[in-house]
């Protein structure tokens, strides 16, 4: 590949995680391998179970993997130290979750500013500017000052990507973001997520079972029995993306549908 | 606001009952520390009070006479006899110098130069063995207030006058200006007149002790010149060693501080103490304790939001602070609030007793309150300690996939 260093943002190799429990040793990533582009937004599909929250984990730095490469930004995130890779994700990596999404006990505009004040152990007048900003930019500077308690579901996910955002992170980790909603705001979850993908150039990846969703993103990562199958690599050449990306799309949904029978993809994979 | 206290304070009052019980737990511990501490220092004020206030500070007495010894051989034992000289009288001779010396030193508020000795008080058929002791008659109230607890009669210490407590006067059916017979144990016989009778609580004095005009003493008790001891009373009772040491080096003589004559009373005190010291230790372990299973469940509780917040790569460190402080401002605000609350209950117990007469031996101003919020919020601290480092140590991925 000669595309060039500056598009490339992660460069996923070899990666596996074997959980140990007691006796039992459990592979959950077999091999990963796969790359993301600056400004992206790359859907990841997958049964249960094939791996993907694992996945997210160790791409977020909150779980370190067995054993591979996991290259972010020209550094080596499996090497760096634990309080390394906690300012790493704090200034690079932002997360968007299923559950759980905000802070109970702290306004909309506290939780945004969160990851900002904690870095610094201190609330600055810019921190405070630029979550009040986001908010504004999800839709949601009426309700700044509410207790994350007292907003609707779809509203607490629209300040957790406000969140993610503060420190301007280049990647932001979104684990089914859109699970927990009703279609409605699933969509206009999602479409605000793409918004600001294309305004920012933030690259996201985006853990996913809604297909609908997955199909309006740029590329689709396909994992099953621990590996990635299908999309591991952008589509090289801009020029020709709208053939390829048509022609992935139509591979991702025949592979989606094998993954709607238990095992018969690994049975498949073996064979 | 430092944002790691901004979380704490919105932690504690996300939860305001539990916050409150915990603080209102901190406060009983801390007030029962206080009283405690008011009660028992209370106490042993009182108690020395009543021994020091009635008594020498520091007393002076003859040296000793000590018979040099040869020195032993090497792996042998000796056993020595001695006998104290019944011909030589102990005394001080040379009191006027040491008159000297303690009209130099600070901080004392009275001396006696006094004579004591042993000798029988009759009247009629009775006959009581009492001890004597002669004094200057203007230096009389000097160590204890004899002069001033006299009950009747008036306090004259003429040559010839003898003045009594009121329960020797009622034990031999006295009275004022009746006249008593007096011989000492050097032989000699005299008549005084009752003066006076004082009363002032203290058995000792007022059952035992006859108070006589020095120079009627130096008469019946056979010293021309010296004395048998001095009684210092000073301003800080707690110099008296300080002030014994200081006299014994200049004088050769004994000085003795009040709370080495009173073996019996430092044994009091010392138990009192130690017992208030374990009441006070277990509201530290009950603070602790307290505590600590409270964050603890606080912990537990906010797994989740804890592993949030490590996903967006706030540090282990911040955490751990965010829980330290919580430990911290219970255990500042419980110990003010217990420190208030100690204080008021002493003070309340200590005028209900004054009211009623009967003092209670509560001394608000002895309840210890720095050191109360001192080792209570130590206790605090070290009590969100192990909280807080399981809080900071908790793994986001786990914390999150609850």
């Amino acid at each position: 590949m000669s595309k060039p260093e500056s598009l490339s943002l992660l460069e996923v190799r070899d990666i596996r995680k074997v959980f140990i429990d007691e006796d039992f040793q459990t592979p959950v990533l077999k091999g990963v391998n796969f790359s993301l582009r600056r400004g992206e937004m790359v859907a990841m599909l997958g049964p249960s179970g094939s791996g993907k929250s694992t996945l997210l984990s160790i791409l977020g730095t909150l779980m370190r993997p067995t054993s591979g490469s996991l290259r972010m930004l020209g550094s080596e995130l499996t090497t760096l130290a634990e309080r390394e890779l906690s300012d790493f994700r704090n200034q690079q990596i932002g997360f968007i979750f299923q559950y759980h999404h905000l802070l109970p006990d702290f306004t909309a505009l506290e939780n945004v500013m969160f990851p900002h004040a904690g870095r610094l152990w201190r609330e600055t007048r810019a921190g405070r500017e630029r979550a009040a900003m986001l908010l504004e930019r999800v839709g949601l500077s009426e309700r700044m000052n509410y207790r994350a308690t007292r907003l609707s579901g779809g509203q607490k996910q629209r300040v957790a990507i406000a969140r993610a955002l503060m420190n301007q992170p280049a990647l932001v980790l979104a684990d089914e973001p859109t699970g927990n909603l009703d279609r409605e705001n699933a969509d206009q979850a999602f479409a605000l997520m793409q918004e600001i993908q294309r305004e920012t150039g933030t690259t996201f990846l985006l853990s996913t079972h809604d297909r609908e969703l997955a199909e309006r993103c740029e590329r689709r990562i396909v994992i099953q029995g621990g590996i990635v199958v299908d999309g591991a690599e952008p589509v090289t050449h801009r020029t020709d993306s709208t053939g390829g990306l048509r022609m992935i799309e139509g591979d991702v949904a025949v592979v989606i549908d094998h993954t709607r029978v238990p095992n018969s993809s690994d049975d498949r994979r073996r064979a | 606001m430092r944002f790691d206290l901004k979380v704490a304070l919105r932690y504690l009052t996300a939860n305001r009952l539990q916050s409150a019980l915990l603080i209102g737990g901190v406060a009983i511990a801390v007030t029962v520390f206080t009283f405690n501490a008011a009660l028992i220092n209370g106490l042993a004020e009182f108690q020395i009070d009543r021994v020091v206030g009635s008594s020498a500070h520091v007393t002076i007495e003859p040296a000793r006479i000590r018979p040099a010894l040869a020195p032993a051989l090497d792996g042998t034992e000796r056993l020595v006899v001695s006998q104290v000289a019944l011909q030589r009288r102990e005394q001080i001779k040379q009191w006027r110098t040491v008159e000297q010396i303690i009209d130099t030193l600070p901080g004392v508020t009275g001396v006696s130069y006094n004579i004591l000795g042993t000798g029988l008080l009759s009247r009629g058929e009775q006959t009581l063995p009492i001890t004597f002791k002669g004094v200057e008659p203007a230096r009389l109230g000097a160590i204890a207030p004899i002069d001033q607890n006299i009950v009747e009669g008036e306090a004259r210490l003429g040559i010839n006058d003898v003045l009594i407590g009121r329960k020797l006067a009622t034990d031999l059916g006295l009275r004022i200006g009746q006249p008593v017979l007096i011989t000492t144990d050097q032989g000699r016989t005299r008549t005084l007149t009752v003066r006076a009778l004082y009363a002032t609580g203290v058995d000792s004095l007022d059952a035992r002790l006859a108070f006589v005009n020095l120079d009627s003493a130096r008469v019946m008790f056979d010293l021309p010149e010296g004395l048998t001891e001095i009684e210092i009373k000073l301003a800080d009772i707690y110099a008296a060693r300080d002030v014994a040491r200081q006299l014994a080096d200049s004088t050769g003589l004994e000085a003795t501080a009040w709370m080495d004559k009173n073996q019996r009373l430092r044994e009091a005190l010392e138990g009192q103490g130690s017992s208030g010291n374990i009441i006070k230790m277990f509201t530290l372990i009950t603070i602790v304790v307290g505590v600590a299973s409270a964050l603890l469940l606080t912990t537990f509780r906010r797994r989740p939001e804890i592993g949030i917040m490590r996903s967006f790569g706030i540090s282990q460190r911040f955490v751990l602070s965010v829980f330290m402080l919580q430990g911290a401002l219970i255990g500042i605000i419980g110990s003010i609030v217990g420190c208030f609350l100690g204080w008021s209950f002493s003070t309340l117990l200590a005028n209900i007793g004054a009211a009623s007469g009967r003092r209670l031996p509560v001394d608000p101003a002895l309840g210890q309150y720095d050191i109360a919020l001192l080792l209570a919020a130590a206790a605090s601290i070290a009590a969100a300690l192990w909280p807080a480092r399981a809080a900071s140590r908790i793994d986001p991925v786990e914390a999150i996939s609850q």
